[in-house]
């Protein structure tokens, strides 16, 4: 772990960084990771890299490839501007290629990065585990994904090809990819809940109906504490799944992320009412990209559904985290 | 057993949590069944008889008297060790929880306000199980605006020289009055609006001439709560706990434990609720999103109390953000209650074994968790104004 002097300067630098590249629209802002060092901080302290870099993506409503590296280094890959990384469709966590008798088919999500990279990287999943096979970017189909949130940038990708032109197989712990990508997107979306709870706080101080400011009324104020609730759920279960690293906590951290940016995203809605109906206020835009993350690497819903399972077939409840 | 037995007693460990918690559950395996309830559904009687027993035990081998203070019987170290004792005897329901611990709530009150020869008589025996003593804070007119109360306390003669007070008012809500042989009392000893100014604590004997004590049935049928009468009570001032006029702080300081290691306790309790829960439901998906979603607040609940039992191990104050776990466990709570109604269908509202019992009495209980303490209102108006700077109400 960095200390909380160098912390709290790259927290700094990262999200003034931001500011000035992602504007309002949330531009791509990776050459300007690249500058900050990202790439060597993701190397030397992923927990630390992933906390401080998307928590600002989420607040800055900033767009970046980031994930691609976020996946390709927790599998043990180096990171490479010229290798795209497929993520799973939405929805999915599992490795988004298989072989299907002499044919490698693959059906998932990629960043931008996939439109200027020479390969890309397919987790592939087999009987033995998963496998990672580079395949030249010439033979991945590639479209814009415009859904609720175009400006999240991501491409629907697939694939469908005789392994011959793929470069050599190596076997990687899947669970590992997906546990920092959930930690790392969960991260974003606290970014982007503590963004729309701000905007909320300050229009209840700022809007008067009635003659006073509406933060004065009680029912707003109950609104408001809850989505504060949610926000600090959040970020409690994501320090416990920088502390006690695993799928467990990565995964709950990413159900606990759905399920907050739901709550936040109700309450300030309401808060907003009128002007957070218009796509002339900045709410809009953090409230899409949430619902957005909540499809990537496994939604709150099927991780809520699939960890009861668990507990009802082993008859516990596994604590976690200790004192 | 000698202290030298515990090699968690050395220095550079005994903060080892991990190290307490293997040492700990070997005891309780080795004397599990000395400590077993005897009573499937045990009345209130039997329960507390119980939970002395068990304090006993646990006293006499030592186990209670890590984390409390020398002084007061302790062996030292880290808060922690007690509040992991209290959670692994509710997870392994020889203890309830909210009665355990009481002793959180109140030692430390008279630990840091009593005078130090008090505190070291009376608070062993609270320790060891021998006595149990009941906190005399709410009142028919004062809940969540604890301020406002209103039992007098006046001096025999000028308050700066009285050896006695005599105190005169009602409390309500007082858990376990009838078992108790001491109340932690706030009264009124300055002007009636004085408020959080003139509030004075005091420690008194339950068995004093004038103290009457009529237990409230509550909406689960068990006799827990009591409404306690003082008529004249005469209160030694050495019974006084902090300055006169100081009882705001006596009252404020209880918080930070509250809101750490009783909670800690009552969140381990709530794990081994739900995993009865699983193992009694169906095995359906319907059954897996329900009790997925109960772990997964308990789980945020559980990682948000760690974090701050060790903000205050390593020497924050706790406030108002300690709020945010108060409405986390409430809901959180409810939500596991909720859930055993739905899946075991009838047995809260038909069944009459000691299971369904249970559920039945800690279902109708649970409705509480979002009024005692604060209610959640309170909370959330607190989060309201000093957590997010919302300003006051009109």
């Amino acid at each position: 772990m960095i200390d909380a002097a160098e912390r709290g300067l790259f927290e700094e630098s990262v999200r003034t960084a931001f500011a000035r590249a992602a504007g309002e629209r949330g531009a791509p802002v990776d050459g300007a990771l690249a500058e900050l060092g990202w790439l060597e901080l993701l190397a030397a302290e992923p927990a630390d890299a992933v906390a401080i870099v998307f928590r600002a993506l989420g607040s800055a409503h900033a767009t970046a490839s980031a994930l691609d590296d976020v996946v390709a280094s927790a599998l043990g890959r180096g990171t490479s501007a010229e290798v795209a990384v497929l993520l799973p469709e939405s929805g999915a966590s599992d490795p988004p290629g298989r072989t299907v008798g002499d044919r490698l088919r693959a059906t998932g999500l990629a960043t931008a990065r996939v439109d200027t990279a020479r390969e890309v990287l397919v987790p592939v999943g087999t009987e033995g585990g998963t496998n990672l096979v580079l395949v030249p970017a010439a033979d991945a189909r590639v479209a814009p994904v415009r859904g609720i949130d175009p400006e999240a940038g991501l491409r629907a990708v697939t694939i469908d090809l005789d392994p011959g032109a793929a470069r050599a197989p190596d076997v990687v712990d899947w669970e590992e990819g997906v546990a920092l990508a959930r930690r790392a997107i969960s991260h974003q979306v606290a970014g982007a809940c503590r963004a729309m709870l701000e905007l909320a706080r300050r229009h209840a101080l700022e809007r008067v109906q009635f003659g006073r400011p509406i933060a004065q009324f009680q029912a707003v104020r109950t609104r408001l504490a809850d989505a504060l609730v949610a926000c600090e759920a959040l970020d409690a279960a994501l320090a416990a799944a920088a502390d006690e690293s695993g799928p467990a906590t990565a995964a709950l951290a990413k159900a606990v992320a759905g399920r907050t940016a739901r709550t936040v995203g109700a309450e300030c809605q309401q808060v907003l009412a009128g002007i957070g109906f218009t796509t002339e206020h900045a709410f809009h835009r953090y409230l899409k990209r949430t619902m957005l993350l909540d499809g990537l690497f496994g939604a709150a819903d099927d991780i809520v559904l699939s960890w009861g399972r668990r507990l009802l077939d082993g008859g516990q409840v596994p604590r976690l985290i200790e004192l | 057993m000698a202290l030298s037995d515990f090699s968690i007693l050395d220095s550079r460990r005994a903060d080892d949590l991990g190290e307490y918690r293997r040492q700990l559950n070997a005891w309780l395996d080795e004397h599990a069944d000395d400590l077993a309830p005897t009573q499937a559904a045990p009345t209130l009687d039997e329960h507390m008889a119980q939970m002395q027993r068990v304090k006993k035990r646990l006293f006499d081998a030592g186990w209670m008297r890590f984390g409390w203070p020398e002084r007061v019987g302790g062996w030292g170290g880290s808060a922690m060790l007690r509040t992991e004792l209290g959670a692994v005897l509710s997870e392994r329901e020889l203890v309830d929880p909210g009665k355990f611990s009481l002793i959180e709530v109140l030692a430390p009150t008279l630990i840091d306000f009593a005078r130090p020869e008090l505190a070291a008589d009376v608070v062993p025996r609270l320790l060891s199980g021998e006595e149990m003593w009941c906190q005399g804070f709410s009142e028919p007119n004062t809940g969540s605006d604890l301020a406002s109360l209103s039992c007098r306390a006046v001096p025999d003669g000028d308050a700066e020289t009285a050896t006695t007070w005599r105190v005169n008012g009602q409390k309500v809500w007082t858990s376990l009055a009838q078992y108790s042989e001491r109340c932690v009392l706030l009264t009124r000893t300055g002007p009636a609006d004085s408020r959080h100014r003139g509030i004075t604590a005091f420690f008194v004997d339950m068995d004093t001439p004038g103290v009457t004590v009529r237990p409230l049935e509550m909406i689960n049928g068990v006799r827990e709560f009591a409404e306690v009468f003082f008529d004249d009570v005469p209160v030694p001032t050495e019974r006084m706990l902090g300055p006169r006029n100081g009882g705001w702080s006596v009252a404020m300081s209880i918080l930070p434990y509250e809101r750490s290691s009783c909670f800690w306790q009552r969140i381990a309790y709530l794990y081994k609720r739900l995993e009865r829960l699983v193992e009694a439901a169906p095995k359906d998906d319907r059954s897996a999103e329900v009790v997925g979603d109960v772990a997964l607040q308990l789980h945020a609940l559980r990682a948000r109390s760690r974090a701050t039992q060790h903000r205050l191990a390593s020497g924050a104050t706790l406030g108002a953000e300690t709020s945010i776990e108060k409405v986390l466990l409430a809901t959180a709570e409810q939500a596991l209650y909720d859930a055993a109604r739905r899946l075991l269908p009838g047995v809260v509202e038909f069944d009459d074994d000691p299971v369904a019992e249970s559920w039945r009495t800690e279902y109708l209980y649970s409705r509480a968790a979002t009024i005692y303490g604060g209610t959640i209102e309170v909370q959330r108006g607190i989060i309201a104004r000093r957590l997010l700077d919302l300003g006051t109400e009109p």
